[in-house]
């Protein structure tokens, strides 16, 4: 069961995508789930692989190509299809091998045994900034407000801030 | 270090966002990662964000924690941008389909002489129709299938009040969007709305002068400063007046245009009105506000008539335009108080004892 897991051939989600390709990121909108994501360049080329039929073995040569690497350990793709699959961005989530599942970053970076080799890949969640992470001056709760941005929360409700 | 120019936050709102809009020839940018903490709320509050991150993001300020919060803004954009443009394609798509040709103003018109789209963020779909269609193009744009377009709907613009519809649809060209084109107003009258809306709003938000230097320095070798200007000499001059904003506070290239547009200094009433919206440049600080207490409660002693002029006195630029005024150096205070009286005649007038 395991082995034939591993074996599966992932497909990229296409549909309910908007998708626009930046020089060094790719940058997805989920419209069915109203959720964005940014993919590094590892990532996003594991994605572009992802065409059903292609396998892990050759997704980890075709990143060597492409990135100009020596050797890319086949978990560097098993690690960005976990990722795409946790941002709903492959038609099917794939079950990594055992030793991979619920890995993060730095775990991965030291499974591997490498730092730079090639970047480990990113799905990371592109969130608003709050107020406070803009580094403004918020208002805190209570206070009348005209618009969200303006407040510490986030939400202004009504003319206040949440 | 002291910088020459970063000495209040509209100058560093200035610093940052001088020639912004360009895909190259960028000013350098002599900012320290404070100034940058200190001036990203205000980009980012008033839409300038993806700006800012254009403008930082080949020099050393790149990897701080501001310039990441500006990253995030430029990239979140560049999806909406996306997303605006699907909706524009199907909005055209159905008012084509009933024979209606919409023209596309400001928002993803102004947006598309940036070296990228999502760098201008904007929210309504604002749409003129001939007046002779706007009942059916109405009608259509209620449906459900697009009321997830904000479309704002025109049959006139108060800005271009001084030339016919005809015209501005005669004038008109089409723009490319995805595998279609949509329609946009030509640069000379898109130019001179954009400079008469930044000035009926008080030029409080920055972005909007971004916007008139990127038109300025886009301008066609076939440009009629003519049709941009119109047939007013008053309009003329708050069309000047804007350009010569955009080049003393966001350093636009002005250099190509004729002798006549881009003479003469700005009066510094004028940037000093600018300078401080752009303090704190965000919506709600805009009229019209909420205030603590009803007018009429104020009303009823001297102090308070004093009070409520005071909360609300009018900015200078609003109140020339709303009295038809020059932008010239003579002081403000007559249009003001023009504008006051002129607000205090509309309340009069609404209120319920005068019905």
């Amino acid at each position: 069961m395991s082995q034939k897991r591993i074996d599966r051939v992932p497909r990229a989600r296409t549909q309910g995508l908007v998708v626009h390709e930046l020089p060094d990121e790719v940058l997805v909108y989920d419209k069915d789930r109203d959720k964005a994501h940014c993919l590094n360049q590892t990532a996003a080329l594991v994605w572009k692989y992802c065409d059903g039929k292609t396998t892990v073995g050759s997704m980890a040569q075709q990143l060597e190509r492409d990135l100009n690497a020596e050797r890319v350990d086949e978990k560097v793709v098993w690690y960005a299809l976990d990722q795409l699959g946790k941002g709903n961005l492959l038609d099917d989530s794939v079950m990594a091998p055992g030793i991979l599942a619920g890995m993060n970053r730095r775990e991965l970076l030291r499974v591997l045994g490498v730092t730079a080799v090639v970047a480990v890949p990113v799905v990371a969640s592109i969130i608003a900034p709050t107020p406070v992470q803009a580094g403004g001056s918020c208002l805190p709760s209570g206070q009348p407000c005209g618009t969200s941005a303006q407040c510490c929360s986030g939400l202004c409700s009504g003319g206040t801030c949440a | 270090m002291k910088e020459e120019f970063a000495e209040t936050r509209s100058d560093l709102v200035s610093a940052v966002l001088a020639g912004s809009w360009r895909k190259s020839s960028l000013p350098l940018l002599r900012i320290s990662e404070s100034q940058l903490d200190a001036v990203t709320p205000l980009l980012y509050g008033s839409g300038a964000g993806a700006l800012g991150w254009w403008r930082v993001r080949e020099t050393e300020l790149r990897t701080t924690p501001s310039a990441s919060v500006l990253q995030q803004v430029y990239r979140l954009q560049v999806l909406q941008s996306e997303i605006h443009a699907e909706k524009i394609r199907k909005v055209f798509l159905i008012l084509r389909q009933a024979s209606i040709e919409p023209l596309l103003v400001k928002g993803w018109a102004a947006s598309s002489l940036y070296p990228e789209h999502g760098l201008r963020p904007y929210g309504d779909i604002d749409l003129l129709v001939r007046p002779e269609d706007y009942k059916i193009a109405a009608e259509l744009l209620a449906r459900p299938e697009t009321k997830d377009c904000w479309v704002d709907l025109h049959e006139q613009f108060s800005e271009l009040a001084d030339r016919p519809i005809a015209k501005l649809f005669e004038r008109s060209e089409l723009l490319p969007l995805a595998e279609g084109t949509v329609r946009v107003l030509s640069p000379e009258d898109h130019l001179a709305l954009l400079a008469v809306h930044l000035l009926k709003h008080g030029a409080w938000r920055p972005l909007w002068l971004c916007d008139i230097a990127v038109a300025v320095e886009a301008l066609p070798p076939t440009f009629d400063w003519d049709i941009c200007l119109g047939p007013t000499d008053r309009l003329a001059g708050w069309i000047k007046a804007v350009i010569g904003l955009a080049r003393d506070l966001l350093r636009a290239d002005t250099d190509h245009l004729p002798a006549s547009i881009k003479a003469g200094e700005q009066p510094s009433w004028l940037i000093a009105a600018v300078r401080k919206e752009w303090q704190n440049p965000f919506a709600a600080n805009q009229p019209p506000m909420r205030h603590p207490l009803p007018i009429a409660d104020q009303l009823k002693s001297v102090a308070g008539l004093f009070g409520a002029l005071r909360e609300r006195w009018p900015n200078p630029i609003i109140a020339t335009v709303s009295v038809n005024g020059a932008f010239n150096g003579f002081p403000r205070f007559p249009y003001q108080l023009g504008n006051c009286a002129l607000r205090a005649a509309r309340l009069l007038w609404r209120s319920p004892a005068s019905g």
